[in-house]
């Protein structure tokens, strides 16, 4: 992800601001890291360049 | 919901792996993308939700729209990101923020299915829409008008399937105005496009 997609996406739970950690990254875009919600403390991981921003409880529900 | 087919090029068996997965641009895209395009102005700032390959979001990024990508499932965020879409792994509207977008579209999973034959896989899920066809629909109008501009609009891919007149109860509930901008007529079905307007923008 691109850094300036902070000014789009918020927490999904409430909608609060995320505050962004990068662990790797390129020239143009964030491959890895963290998105922790500055209000609930949830954290979300941005795998490969793409931030998952599901709900905790929708996480890990994935079919076949 | 035809078999789609329109990528360019022959894809790589890892990819194809990918594409079993995730929903291809078929009429309906088009009809949306088609129907929106003509409404788009360049610096828009444009989400399109499930995503799926990001032919919609590409649409609307050629006619000059910031255009990003959301979906459920992750090979359709692969996909759309290696087009060069922006995508976000979200549920519907629900990771965006308040009043950040002009324009937001969505072509559903629609079709009528029985409760018994769901969510076996990541096409069921792509294109099932629970046994009204409208349980993607229902959460999409409860949350999009929050995420609009106030001169924004969303455009949804509706089908006769799904009960046209029950999809505009339902935005009317959420303060949504509708109108129908394009449809196209199919043996089986008849798609709209339905524009949504916050009823005092």
């Amino acid at each position: 992800m691109k850094e300036n997609l902070m000014d789009i996406i918020c927490c999904p739970l409430d909608k609060h601001d995320l505050e962004l950690d990068v662990t790797e990254r390129d020239d143009e875009e964030i491959l890895a890291g963290t998105l922790t919600c500055t209000e609930c403390g949830e954290t979300y991981p941005i795998e490969d360049g793409i931030p998952n921003l599901l709900p905790p409880d929708m996480r890990d529900e994935a079919p076949a | 919901m035809t078999d789609g087919g329109g990528t360019d090029g022959a894809p790589s068996l890892a990819d194809q792996r990918d594409v079993e997965q995730v929903y291809q641009p078929a009429e309906d895209s088009k009809l949306l993308a088609d129907a929106v395009v003509e409404r788009v102005e360049a610096g828009d700032c444009a989400l399109d939700v499930g995503t799926g390959s990001g032919y919609v979001a590409a649409r609307l990024r050629d006619a000059g729209a910031d255009a990003v990508g959301a979906d459920l499932n992750p090979h359709a965020c692969r996909q759309a990101a290696d087009s060069g879409i922006p995508t976000v792994r979200a549920d519907l509207t629900t990771a965006f923020r308040d009043g950040a977008f002009d324009v937001v579209t969505f072509n559903p999973p629609y079709l009528p299915t029985e409760p018994e034959r769901e969510w076996d896989d990541w096409m069921e899920r792509a294109l099932s829409g629970g046994e009204d066809g409208r349980a993607a629909i229902e959460p999409f109008l409860d949350d999009v008008a929050r995420v609009l501009a106030s001169d924004g609009a969303a455009y949804l891919l509706v089908s006769s399937l799904t009960d046209p007149d029950a999809v505009r109860a339902l935005a009317a509930a959420n303060g949504l105005e509708a109108e129908e901008i394009a449809s196209e007529s199919h043996p089986f079905e008849t798609l709209l496009v339905m524009r949504f307007a916050l009823d005092d923008g």
